[in-house]
């Protein structure tokens, strides 16, 4: 097992050796590490391996890792040891609609078919409507990839469903089985004919005519340990993303324990009833940050 | 023998005359037919065109109505290819002897719709050039698979149930027809596999007939269930029903009388077979398309009186848009003239005169395929989550010219196919009775032999 | 409070890290000059909570009293905060803070755990990482083996349902390959003679 990743276990080890031989000198490791002690641990990123080890790596060997040109094939696998989860705080939403920018932006997509979706909910006649960002939900137990007929979408280990545009036949069944209405169409030629990267399933870009296409938890910056991009664009830290084995998520600025989060905070899956089992929790709309205020251009409609 | 190839047919019995007339002379109005459907076929053809050009784009299906009337035309023709199975099976194996002369006009149907169900789901895909993943990368969890599948194995049942019936008569046209082209004798020999009325050969027919007339009465019932299962195996309101299936195959059956009884209607005019297509046919017809909208009203009542009743949520906002909204006009339309009026109507005697019950069956088809928009499309319309957020064309769904144009062409399709068929074979059966007694004779003697 | 139970204390593992002892700073800046403190850690297991022991000296190995020190543990994307929100050294120059007993590590339990210095008025920014095996020992998903499931792959479709199409395909075909058997057979059937 250690002959494997050599690189990084050595590394290990020698931590280990630090720590049974208890005590070591403070100034000897200091001066060894004089030039840039404080820089090393910032520029180091910890990353699990994949028999599930913590590693830190500093990011000049993940470099490589971003460039790293994920095909149709390999996106099926998951990213090892992680289990994608979101958590969404409905009392801090007031429709800012960043997340929809940088999520139109990164994918390339026209205002008129986001992949995000700000809803106006109301859950009954007296109480206050409230702001529903709504995403794929990754569900545990998909719809949509049930009835997928050539598996051009799939459910990987890590719990994200992707979409294959290069296997997708176009029958728009998963579009008509998701509950959700998560998943849009690409019903003409996709704008972004100028994008010159290859396709990966991961950064849904360049879009295919024909095809369906949806949110999709941003893997490729999953890869690079980097969160979404509709989570940092929030202006009100809404959107809590994070990995459910560490048992904790992350808005950008606060990081909470997911389990804490959603206990105490009543945390809720949308629609629990119909059992898909969604990987995005959402906090009820209680507390506000904001009144609920519908700017004047909304052309929405139930 | 009959070598002599002239120019003007002859026939031994009055029979053949009128049942084998039609292959041998075309008459101008078969032309002009067939050229209106060609021109219909080359407008969808076009509009097809620019659906491959520009995509699906051109339709008016948009992300929450993502399924149009392509969809709801591919269940409409999956429903009227049951016809084949009611009539030359269920009735067949009932012993109703009556609906013999019409056996053949309901295969001729089913075939020509199965073929059209499974062209207009291709048409449907948004990446045609990838059909054949369906087969490369099939996952039989699917449904869709489940549907291609029986689909496909339905194709062939249907093809060999025409095909058994028909053989004897194919030999009939081989050894008696002489004035026709060559490319025609050619097909017929081809097609008639050596059938010389052996008795032997007799047997065996039978035999096999039989065996597929009880196969394909459950693959007939699974074709349309699976089909429901599209449907029944999402969370959409309207459709996340158990009833789904027997709903499906019951509306079929009743679909499918009606669409014989207007074929049946137009062959006794245009190849004058009164005497072969008697009223008395309309009449049991009648009959029959009265007992199958009763078991299809049944379903229906079941398919909405709970979700009325209950009025969940999205589904309640769904059935209240069906029974006073948007698509009330043509909920109701469906509900009291394509069902309930046919019903009191054909119970009295006079409406399943020819004409009458002609014009009936009309609205009963009518009826049936607005139905069929009615399940696919308000469904859709109606998602668990708000429709927001999107550009304003989303939130309805009219059919463009191009959807239209591909529509009626595969209807040209469904046509074309039906009257090319009845062009080449003797649209009634011509051997009488099972068995015409100069081969039961035969018959005897051959088994006498033999013990 | 704890200061008599030390001899009790098991201590398991004690290692210091320094921050960076620079002359030239001390020296130019003399007096005036923000100072680097010296911070050790150890941790400690005492029935069921799980201790860390901070000790805060200066340069002069004097103990440093009131110096904020804040508490994470490495995740994936960010630093997970632990013990209070505000965590000071008392006259001793000591901090304890506890350790979540359910906080998931690695497969092999292991975290890290990283003090930091934060704008402190009279310390550098510091920032010490250590690992340790304090985190419950986590079952990855096996990433090779998937469950037979409706929503797997085609390879892992249920075996219930692969057998049901196939009994059925199977049979039904089995009866059209019969019947044109059947029909093969009445091809090579030469008439009677007459």
């Amino acid at each position: 097992m250690e002959n494997k990743n050599s690189k990084t276990d050595s590394r290990r080890q020698f931590i280990k050796k630090i720590s049974t031989g208890s005590i070591i000198a403070a100034s000897g490791l200091a001066l060894s590490s004089l030039s840039s002690c404080k820089e090393t641990s910032q520029e180091k990123t910890t990353l699990l391996t994949t028999d599930g080890k913590l590693v830190q790596v500093p990011n000049s060997e993940i470099g490589e890792l971003e460039h790293q040109h994920i095909t149709p094939e390999e996106s099926r696998q998951g990213i090892p040891g992680k289990k994608w989860v979101m958590v969404v705080d409905l009392g801090k939403c007031k429709n800012a609609k960043k997340c929809i920018e940088a999520c139109d932006k990164h994918h390339n997509l026209t205002p008129d078919r986001p992949y995000i979706k700000v809803l106006e909910m109301k859950d009954n006649e007296k109480s206050s409507p409230y702001w529903m960002p709504k995403k794929c939900f990754q569900c545990d137990n998909p719809p949509c990839v049930k009835v997928c007929p050539v598996g051009a979408t799939y459910k990987r280990t890590d719990g994200i469903v992707l979409i294959d545009n290069e296997r997708c036949i176009g029958c728009r069944f998963c579009m008509a089985a998701c509950p959700y209405s998560a998943r849009v169409f690409n019903w003409g030629s996709s704008p972004d004919q100028e994008v010159t990267t290859a396709y990966s399933p991961e950064t849904s870009i360049p879009s295919k005519i024909g095809t369906v296409g949806k949110c999709d938890f941003c893997p490729d910056m999953l890869r690079k340990n980097k969160l979404p991009h509709c989570v940092p664009s929030c202006p009100n830290g809404v959107i809590y993303f994070g990995d459910e084995i560490d048992d904790t998520v992350t808005n950008g600025e606060e990081t909470v324990r997911l389990s804490t989060l959603l206990r105490d905070k009543a945390g809720y899956r949308y629609m629990e009833e119909l059992g898909t089992k969604p990987r995005v929790y959402y906090l009820p709309p209680v507390d506000r940050l904001f009144p609920f205020e519908k700017s004047t251009e909304e052309n929405s409609e139930s | 023998m009959r070598k002599v190839i002239n120019k003007q047919q002859t026939y031994r019995t009055k029979r053949g005359k009128a049942l084998l007339g039609h292959i041998v002379n075309t008459s101008l109005k078969y032309k002009l037919w067939i050229a209106f459907l060609l021109l219909i076929i080359v407008i969808g053809g076009y509009a097809y065109y620019r659906q491959l050009k520009f995509g699906l784009i051109v339709t008016a299906m948009r992300d929450y109505t993502s399924w149009g009337i392509y969809i709801s035309n591919f269940v409409f023709f999956v429903a009227i290819s049951l016809v084949g199975s009611l009539i030359s099976s269920v009735l067949k194996l009932s012993k109703n002897e009556w609906s013999r002369p019409l056996t053949r006009i309901s295969e001729i149907i089913a075939i020509a719709a199965i073929i059209c169900a499974a062209v207009i789901i291709i048409v449907d895909m948004g990446r045609p050039d990838r059909f054949f993943y369906v087969i490369t990368h099939l996952r039989i969890q699917s449904p869709i698979i489940w549907d291609v599948i029986i689909i496909s194995t339905y194709l062939v049942i249907s093809l060999l149930l025409l095909y058994l019936s028909l053989l004897p008569d194919i030999a009939l046209c081989r050894d008696r027809l002489t004035a026709i082209p060559k490319w025609k004798k050619m097909l017929y020999r081809f097609m008639a596999i050596n059938w010389n009325n052996h008795p032997k050969q007799v047997v065996m027919l039978q035999k096999v007939s039989r065996i597929l007339a009880i196969t394909v009465l459950p693959v007939a019932f699974a074709i349309h269930t699976v089909t429901s299962w599209l449907f029944a195996t999402t969370w959409r309101p309207g459709w996340d029903s158990t009833n789904l299936g027997p709903y499906f195959v019951s509306g079929a059956f009743m679909a499918g009388a009606a669409v014989i009884i207007f074929t049946m209607y137009l062959i006794r005019i245009h190849l004058k077979l009164k005497k072969y297509i008697t009223e008395i046919h309309f009449e049991k017809m009648g009959k029959l398309l009265v007992l199958l909208s009763l078991i299809y009203l049944y379903f229906n009542i079941n398919e909405y009186l709970g979700p009325a009743f209950k009025m969940v949520g999205v589904e309640g906002e769904h059935i209240t848009e069906l029974f006073t909204g948007k698509y009330a006009p043509m909920y109701w339309f469906v509900q009291i003239g394509g069902l309930i009026l046919p019903i009191i109507l054909l119970i009295f005697r006079p409406f399943r005169k020819p004409l009458p019950i002609f014009i009936i069956s009309l609205f009963v088809i009518l009826g049936a395929w607005l139905k069929r928009f009615l399940i696919v499309i308000p469904s859709l319309q109606h998602p668990y989550l708000p429709i927001q957020g999107v550009d304003e064309s989303y939130l309805h769904y009219i059919p463009t010219w191009e959807e239209w144009a591909i529509t009626m062409s595969s209807f040209a399709w469904l046509l074309l196919i039906i009257t090319v068929l009845i062009k080449l074979f003797p649209v009634i059966p011509i051997l009488k009775a099972k068995l015409d007694s100069e081969t039961i004779v035969k018959l005897n003697i051959f088994k006498n032999e033999k013990s | 409070m704890r200061n008599h139970n030390y001899l009790n204390m098991q201590v398991l593992k004690v290692f210091i890290l320094l921050g960076i002892v620079c002359l030239n700073n001390s020296i130019i800046y003399g007096q005036d000059s923000m100072e680097d403190a010296i911070v050790s850690l150890s941790f400690l297991e005492e029935n069921e909570s799980k201790i860390i022991v901070t000790k805060a000296v200066d340069q002069s190995g004097l103990p440093i009293e009131d110096l904020e020190l804040y508490y994470y543990v490495k995740r994936t994307f960010s630093l997970l905060p632990i013990g209070d929100p505000f965590n000071a050294t008392d006259e001793n120059g000591i901090i304890e803070v506890e350790f979540p007993n359910d906080l998931p590590g690695d497969t092999e339990g292991n975290v890290i755990i990283v003090v930091k210095i934060i704008e402190s008025d009279l310390y550098n920014d510091l920032t010490l990482e250590t690992t340790k095996n304090w985190g419950l020992l986590v079952q990855l998903p096996d990433q090779k083996v998937e469950k037979r499931s409706l929503w797997a792959a085609a390879a892992n479709a249920p075996i219930s349902l692969i057998l049901t199409v196939s009994v059925m395909i199977i049979s039904v075909w089995y009866i059209i390959c019969y019947i044109l058997f059947k029909l093969y057979k009445i091809s090579k059937i030469k008439p009677l003679k007459p």
